[in-house]
């Protein structure tokens, strides 16, 4: 079996692609930083054109990278709610599956930057008493996460344990 | 609050002493507080003058002691002026509820309500200026954030135990006045002991070779002259003695309202433990501590951490036992976690492939669990053992590096309040992973079903 696959009852439920869209608007936002870079090494008299060409190539490979590893992260996500816990598993190279019960909830937050707005995604984010705790769902349609954040409140008021 | 009036709660029989309630039922903190906070800035500028001085003009150096001094009475006089008003303004009482408020601030008023039934610590302390004069400070915390606890100081030292007792009868749910439990002491840490484990551990002797890398090149530079100055800037080495006079005379008493620790040398500190609080237990045992079979207990307590004090409380707050032996340690334990016998729970160990991913600590590597708690181990230079009740788990995590993930491992990660105890379980079959973390999340969930641990004084309704 393997330990990142939903449980044996259930299966995932997938974010939004929208938050694909949402990290490549950053990424692009981050590259015009990179681009200014590249090109003041060009029209710089004393850097040697090779060291430019190079830079720029490597520039162009990571972007590229970049560009494709967002999309395989963002299909990494993906959440099941239990009767009693709510799944959470991510990542590639790193991966995490989170099991917050439900009754362990302090509080839920809904959160959304400039960029995810308007991209019309939000992020879940739970927390526990515990720090590490590290259970966030981003890229959620709004009124999905709404929803959620509704529906997580819900069920911790009903399973609701002291610490 | 009228005298005909019913008083449930008993705020009526609080003891007269200097804190009595005032005509709103309102108390204050001893009112020579003022001046210990005052005084307290004298050596800081006594010390700092004395360093000026000696580095050298001695044709002025009486007009300087002069001054010194005066800057010292000076910044005492304003301190204590700014702490008296502070002091005015500082009332506490027990509400109609029997919670503990505290009113307090000059500028920015301030008014703080703990909620007993989520206590989790209350503590006498007497900073070694206060205990000069016979003063001591209560911390009471609850569970929560940072916010959820308060510090009066002070009250005279029988005030301060009054104060605490009734915060602990309180909270557990009987007559505030019943007084104090009677305790029976469990251990006495001997001073010996604790200088010795001190000495015996890796730390120590990196924190000696920083002394010694720091002391030499200021001596050669600067001759020795220079000492005082590090001495006075604090050499690493001082850490260690710090910890023996916080740890000094350690011991361990165990009463109906949770356990009591009673320790320190120069600041001493009596805190008590209310049953039910501890999240997480972890037993560490340094390499050369192995010979004597020494432990030292840590805990996860919920609303310790998290305020980033740092120092001396950051670590003596969480420590049940700086050093004993291990039938000592487990006889210590089985007071925190009645019914529960850790040397009995069968340990898994971690698959043998994981000898790729942990080299060194592989075969230490296991977990295993009964119906109350989950115990886990890992470490093989210093030995780690962690115990969880089933209940206090607050999630669980499955992680996989790309190594791990080439050898077929994942870890499991047991979610505990902030603190020095991390509960995991390194390295496990990936197969079986997740199949842990789900039975212990169900584990989680039926032992909270069960459990009882506020107002445990109290008949159940």
């Amino acid at each position: 079996m393997d330990a990142f696959a939903p449980s044996d009852e259930g299966t995932w439920l997938p974010v939004s692609a929208a938050l694909g869209r949402s990290r490549r608007i950053s990424l692009l936002l981050a590259y015009v930083l990179v681009l200014a870079v590249v090109v003041a090494l060009f029209l710089v008299p004393d850097v040697p054109r090779l060291v430019a060409i190079v830079v720029a190539v490597v520039a162009v490979a990571v972007f590229v990278w970049a560009w494709w590893l967002i999309g395989r992260r963002v299909r990494a996500w993906g959440y099941e709610l239990r009767p009693d816990d709510l799944l959470v598993a991510r990542g590639i190279m790193f991966r995490r599956l989170v099991i917050v019960p439900y009754g362990r909830m302090q509080l839920v937050d809904v959160v959304a930057g400039p960029i995810e707005r308007w991209c019309g995604v939000a992020t879940v984010q739970l927390h526990t008493a515990a720090a590490t705790t590290d259970a966030a769902i981003p890229g959620l349609v709004p009124e999905v996460a709404a929803e959620l954040r509704d529906t997580l409140a819900r069920l911790g008021e009903q399973r609701a344990a002291g610490l | 609050m009228s005298g005909a009036a019913p008083d449930p709660f008993g705020n009526a029989l609080i003891r007269p002493g200097r804190s009595a309630p005032g005509p709103d039922g309102r108390r204050k903190v001893h009112p020579l507080t003022p001046l210990v906070h005052g005084l307290r800035v004298v050596p800081v500028i006594v010390v700092i003058g004395v360093s000026l001085v000696s580095r050298g003009r001695p044709e002025g150096e009486g007009a300087a002691v002069l001054i010194t001094l005066g800057v010292a009475l000076g910044l005492a006089i304003v301190v204590t002026g700014l702490r008296y008003v502070a002091w005015r303004r500082l009332t506490f009482w027990f509400d109609s509820d029997g919670d503990l408020r505290v009113d307090s601030g000059v500028l920015t008023r301030q008014e703080r309500r703990l909620q007993l039934s989520r206590l989790q610590s209350v503590e006498v302390v007497a900073p070694f200026n206060a205990r000069l004069v016979g003063l001591a400070e209560v911390r009471v915390e609850t569970a929560g954030s940072s916010h959820s606890k308060a510090v009066l100081q002070f009250l005279t030292t029988a005030e301060a135990q009054d104060l605490r007792n009734e915060i602990v009868a309180r909270a557990a749910g009987v007559r505030p006045d019943a007084g104090e439990a009677p305790e029976q002491v469990l251990v006495t840490v001997p001073p010996g002991e604790l200088v010795a484990s001190l000495l015996m551990r890796g730390t120590t002797v990196l924190l000696l070779l920083l002394t010694v890398a720091v002391i030499i090149p200021t001596v050669i530079a600067a001759g020795p002259a220079a000492l005082g100055l590090v001495v006075l800037g604090g050499v690493p080495i001082f850490t260690v003695f710090s910890e023996f006079s916080s740890y000094y005379g350690f011991t361990i008493a165990r009463s109906d309202d949770g356990l009591r620790l009673r320790h320190g040398l120069l600041r001493t500190a009596h805190q008590t433990v209310p049953p039910g609080r501890v999240q997480a237990i972890g037993f560490v045992q340094p390499l050369l501590w192995r010979r004597r079979g020494w432990v030292r207990v840590r805990l996860n307590v919920a609303g310790m951490s998290r305020d980033g004090r740092g120092g001396e409380q950051a670590y003596t707050e969480h420590t049940l036992l700086p050093v004993a032996p291990w039938p000592v340690a487990r006889a210590v334990v089985a007071h925190v976690l009645p019914g529960v016998d850790i040397e009995s729970i069968a340990l898994e160990p971690a698959p043998a492939r994981s000898r790729w991913r942990a080299p060194i600590q592989w075969h230490q590597l296991g977990v295993g669990w009964d119906d109350r708690v989950l115990v886990a181990k890992r470490g093989r230079v210093t030995r780690h053992w962690t115990v969880m009740p089933h209940q206090r788990t607050q999630s669980v995590r499955v992680t996989q590096g790309p190594w791990q993930r080439a050898v077929g491992l994942a870890s499991v990660w047991f979610d505990s309040t902030p603190g020095p105890v991390k509960v995991v379980a390194l390295h496990r079959d990936a197969a079986q992973a997740q199949e842990l973390a789900l039975a212990q999340a169900q584990r989680a969930s039926s032992a909270r079903a069960r459990d009882r641990t506020t107002r445990w004084a109290q008949p159940p309704p």
